[in-house]
């Protein structure tokens, strides 16, 4: 269904958008406001409107350029090399590290479990945080406890990740509190071994991972439903929409911009998660957890084969710019 | 209050850009000041020990050499390793570095640690009196300043409550303790730490076992893993794990959890660092325990090889003060100081000739220096390239084995494998 | 799931229904919806607080009782001794008054930078605006560990070693991509006749963007800004590396430093973290009324 905005819409000119049932706020950029002005003045305003978004877009094209496209080029540049650093005259290799490493079955086993744990992760979080975020934005409780329930909801996120993962040991123990409680319903044996079992090991560190990351799509979208207009739900209750049908044609696609954000942040975040799973389980027991991260860090740290270490990189850093690239052809989409 | 919040904001802006701005001449930088030099130590020590304890040793060091400050540079035991790695390749390594003996070939091998052996030849200095040198090719790079032996921990009211008399000093005995202590009380026999995150693990528990019974896991320094003796112990091991001695949560065990699970009474033996006799005594007042050697094959009787870590010292290869950075490292090395640091961090000299101050120390420290001295320190894994690493293949391949995916056979042929792989 | 039935447009048209309806058979459906409600927040509650409120009870203990089996919540040694140690300890309170002055830059830098360019990406056309936001997007997928060496180089390089701006800019690195992502989604959800209004009155970008975009996308620029407080507050890696000195370590190296090669400070490391978050939580609560609602639909009708 289409909602509101009465500025011109462009959707159907532009062949074949998929996205048209979602808010116009992108249509109609043109500006009748300019169209009567003299040739010259025109001309300026021309240049200084295209000049304008770089003025924008200044000091983040700076930051980014220096502090992070450069270190990254260096990183591409290791990757080319048979060993860095720990090699005072590295050779120009090519593509052999990337062979090596997309040849190795660590790496191939790496990414598999990588892919499980993201994507388990991301779609816990979204359900989660879309379920506490609805539940938190509902008139049914007073502003008193809904401040506290969305206080308490927000505490996982509170914490460095060190401390979450020294935390979550200490409750996965097998004599620590999560089997005494278990056990004394009788839903787990005293003493599973939640994080060195290899059964259960990527499923546990999984489970950590979604405990910590949710608040960030609650807290996200809980602000993105104060952006619905409320006119909107109005005008869908009149109409006759049940719950459901509000929330899938309303809620839904007012909220859709800011899901699409965050799942790519998600992703990519989760993908590269390291500490967490560093800090429990070490990549083990044998190498269930291992994951790109953790792979690549070895590399690193364990081997000291940067020029391995920046490859496998490399190959992340392609993969996401490949989510990259659907992030940006959706947002082109839309406008 | 729209107003209100875009003012809100842009006075956010101005003060943190102030705040940033006078942060520029807060830190402090470590060279010269008034022709003196200032020499870094980097290290993760002085957490460690007693509050103070280092700094007071430094500036011992300051008075006795006028001209010459030091300044404590301490970080986390877990990050020091990438730490001194990052900062050699960025040529900003610290004068003088604490080092792990697993390190040492890596960093020489960046060109990042000074050769000392040629250090102590241009400043005269005798390396008799040191215990211990860790060498790559023939040249030193690191001295163990003090070392933490590993002996066998004994729960003593479980094993009397397990009906054993006396701690085990072979492995029938150790085996038959192990399973009395799980089968009679709520304790397990044996904890076995096998965390992949930190698997020193395996050179301190594991191979440990090995050494104590004059074996190798070395041919004339090549990779040998896959000989009898380290055959013969895997095998030992996983009939223990197999009989359910080992206690739970082995595969992700740290040295800390295996410590607070002894601590606890939770398990009957471990094999751990003497470092951590006080904390046991400190959280546990009424624990009853003792230590001993580590069990050999039985009617082994030749001399035991005693596993040790140390806390190791080097001179960066980019310092511009060598000559003042070894002779901190000369005054930590010196017999007293030697002595005095040990005595503060639990530990051994790394100098022959001092002795630690055992007065009003745990008597169980005289026990362990019996035990030092009986044996011979022993620590394979020191100066090998990629130590870690091979410590790391070996326990990945370890667990495998336990959770019964292959044979002892298959398992040392690949651990040897990757093992020659990395020399 | 059927408890989030009222969304906040609806909540208005309830308080001004006339008295005689509340006692429908709607009224006793929404008491139930909201007993329904409470009960699957408490649950929520359990799943979200119940570790934390372990790791509270925990900086309460002495090392042996975290690790005493049976557990209990509560013991009788109950001590506030963790906190006393941090506090009393000049270095450690160095680490959090470091941390507040990193955040909190990193936070107003961040939101003021990430404001411009995700206006820009949200309202304009251009060329390179494609590539642009695929570097953005794409640069915060490089492991940090393998970034570390060079980085590592470049902030000596640059003399910032070990100083507030090292870090911060560092920070802003990270922060930076994620907030113009977040922010440009929010801006998307505004609709743009907002903003023309404006400028159909001759004012320029600059002005409808703080004069009208800014104040209605308030609640999205806090949750994008507490987030960044949170990356910055939390962050180790970077923090550790680039820096050399005490007096210039955070927080989360203040907890690392309690992990040992031997032994943990397990009570102190937890009263750290407690300490750490409160600050925050108080932030929150603070910030909250922006998230009550009424301030865009309002602005929207108008």
């Amino acid at each position: 269904m289409s909602i509101t905005s009465k500025g011109p819409r462009r959707d159907a000119s532009r062949g074949g958008a998929p996205t048209p049932q979602t808010t116009e706020s992108q249509t109609g950029a043109s500006l009748p406001v300019f169209v009567n002005k003299t040739p010259n003045r025109a001309r300026w305003n021309d240049a200084k409107k295209k000049g304008e978004p770089f003025a924008f877009l200044a000091p983040v094209i700076v930051l980014i350029g220096v502090l992070m496209v450069l270190p990254i080029g260096i990183v591409i540049g290791y990757s080319l090399f048979d060993n860095v650093i720990t090699n005072k005259n590295p050779e120009l290799v090519g593509v052999d590290n990337y062979i090596e490493v997309l040849t190795n079955p660590t790496f191939i086993a790496a990414t598999g479990n990588t892919l499980v744990f993201t994507g388990a992760s991301v779609v816990a979080h979204l359900v989660l945080g879309l379920a506490f975020a609805m539940l938190l934005n509902t008139n049914l409780l007073g502003r008193f406890s809904k401040a506290i329930f969305r206080t308490i909801f927000v505490l996982p996120w509170l914490f460095t990740v060190a401390i979450i993962a020294v935390l979550w040991r200490l409750l996965l123990n097998p004599s620590g509190v999560v089997n005494f409680l278990l056990s004394g319903v009788g839903l787990a044996d005293q003493g599973t071994e939640w994080l060195s079992s290899p059964e259960l090991a990527l499923a546990t560190v999984t489970f950590i991972n979604i405990w910590a990351g949710y608040p960030f799509f609650m807290i996200s979208l809980l602000a993105g439903l104060q952006g619905i207009p409320g006119e909107l739900y109005e005008a869908a209750t009149v109409d006759g929409a049940s719950w459901w049908q509000r929330f899938i044609s309303v809620t839904i696609p007012q909220l859709r911009p800011i899901i699409i954000s965050m799942l790519l942040l998600d992703l990519i975040w989760t993908s590269q998660q390291f500490a967490l799973i560093w800090l429990t389980t070490g990549g083990g027991p044998i190498n269930v957890t291992e994951m790109l991260s953790t792979f690549t860090y070895k590399l690193a740290f364990s081997r000291y084969e940067f020029a391995l270490a920046s490859t496998s990189a490399v190959i992340i850093l392609a993969l996401s710019g490949i989510l990259a690239f659907f992030y940006v052809r959706h947002q082109r989409a839309r406008d | 209050m729209r107003r209100g919040a875009v003012r809100f904001v842009g006075m956010g802006m101005a003060a943190a850009t102030l705040v940033a701005l006078a942060g520029c001449s807060g830190g402090g930088s470590g060279d010269e000041a008034g022709g003196d030099v200032t020499l870094e130590f980097a290290q993760w020590w002085e957490p460690e020990l007693p509050d103070g304890a280092l700094r007071g040793l430094m500036d011992q060091f300051e008075e006795e050499n006028p001209g010459i400050k030091v300044e404590l540079l301490s970080g986390p035991y877990a990050s020091t390793k990438e730490q001194l790695f990052a900062g050699a390749a960025a040529g900003t390594m610290s004068d003088v570095v604490g080092l792990d003996g697993a390190w040492v070939n890596d960093f020489s091998q960046q060109g990042a640690i000074a050769d000392l052996t040629k250090l102590m030849a241009d400043y005269d200095y005798d390396d008799s009196q040191l215990a211990s040198q860790i060498q790559v090719d023939g040249s030193t790079y690191m001295i163990p300043v003090v070392n933490f032996v590993y002996p066998l921990f004994t729960n003593d009211d479980l094993l009397s409550e397990a009906g054993v008399a006396a701690p085990p000093t072979d492995r029938s005995e150790f085996a038959s303790a192990a399973k009395a202590i799980t089968d009679s009380t709520d304790a397990a026999g044996w904890a076995l730490p096998l965390s992949l995150e930190s698997p020193s693990v395996i050179q301190n528990n594991v191979m440990s076992w090995v050494w104590s019974s004059g074996g190798s896991m070395l041919d004339d320094g090549k990779p040998d893993v896959d000989n009898a003796d380290v055959a013969d112990l895997v095998d030992y091991i996983q009939g223990l794990y197999d009989d359910g001695v080992v206690a739970p949560g082995a595969f992700t065990m740290k040295e800390q959890d295996m410590v607070e699970e002894f601590t606890n009474g939770r398990v009957g033996m471990m094999v751990d660092s003497l470092a951590h006799i006080n904390l046991i005594r400190e959280t546990n007042p009424d624990l009853n325990f003792s230590i001993s050697a580590i069990p050999a094959v039985d009617g082994y009787t030749g001399e035991r090889g005693i596993p040790y870590a140390s806390w190791g010292i080097g001179v960066a290869e980019s310092s511009e003060h060598q000559e003042e950075a070894f002779k901190l490292v000369e005054f930590l090395m010196s017999e007293d100081v030697n002595a005095e640091l040990s005595t503060v961090a639990n530990a051994f000299p790394g100098n022959k000739n001092s002795t630690p101050d055992f007065e009003g120390k745990d008597e169980l420290f005289s026990k362990a220096f019996e035990i030092y001295q009986a044996g011979y320190p022993a620590n394979e894994f020191t100066g090998l390239p990629v130590a870690e690493e091979l410590m790391r293949q070996f326990d990945e391949q370890f667990q495998a084995l336990l959770e019964g995916n292959q044979s002892t056979e298959e398992m040392l042929s690949k651990v040897q494998d990757s093992w020659s792989a990395e020399f | 799931m059927t408890i989030a039935k009222t969304p906040p447009a609806v909540m208005a048209t309830n308080e001004a229904r006339p008295l005689a309806i509340r006692n429908s058979p709607r009224e006793k459906k929404r008491r139930w919806l909201r007993v329904g409600a409470v009960l699957l927040l408490i649950l929520g509650a359990a799943f979200a607080g119940g570790p934390i409120l372990w790791m509270l009870s925990s900086s309460f203990k002495s090392n042996t009782e975290i690790f005493e089996y049976p557990p209990r919540l509560l013991t009788e040694n109950f001590s506030l001794d963790a906190y006393f140690s941090i506090l009393n300890d000049p270095t450690k309170v160095r680490f959090f008054i470091n941390s507040y002055v990193v955040s909190i830059a990193v936070t107003l830098l961040t939101l003021f930078i990430a404001i411009l360019a995700s206006y820009a990406f949200s309202r304009f056309e251009f060329k390179g605006k494609r590539i642009i936001n695929v570097v953005i997007v794409s640069v915060q997928a490089v492991p940090p560990i393998t970034l570390l060496i060079p980085y590592f180089g470049l902030v000596v390089g640059f003399g910032l070693y070990n100083t507030y701006p090292g870090l911060i800019l560092t920070y802003m690195v990270f922060t930076l991509p994620y907030a113009i992502i977040m922010m440009t989604g929010y801006f998307n959800t505004l609709p743009r006749e907002l903003d023309e209004a404006v400028r159909v009155d001759g004012a320029g970008s600059w002005t409808a963007l703080w004069r009208i975009l800014v104040p209605i996308a308030t609640p999205g620029i806090v949750s994008v800004g507490i987030y960044t407080f949170m990356i910055a507050w939390n962050e180790y890696l970077f923090a550790l590396t680039l820096t050399r000195t005490e007096d210039m370590r955070t927080v989360p190296i203040g907890i690392q430093l309690l992990m040992g090669q031997h032994s943990y400070e397990w009570n102190e490391m937890m009263a750290m973290s407690i300490l750490g978050s409160i600050p925050v939580v108080l932030l929150f609560l603070f910030f909250q009324r922006y998230f009550l609602g009424g301030l865009v639909s309002g602005s929207v009708k108008s």
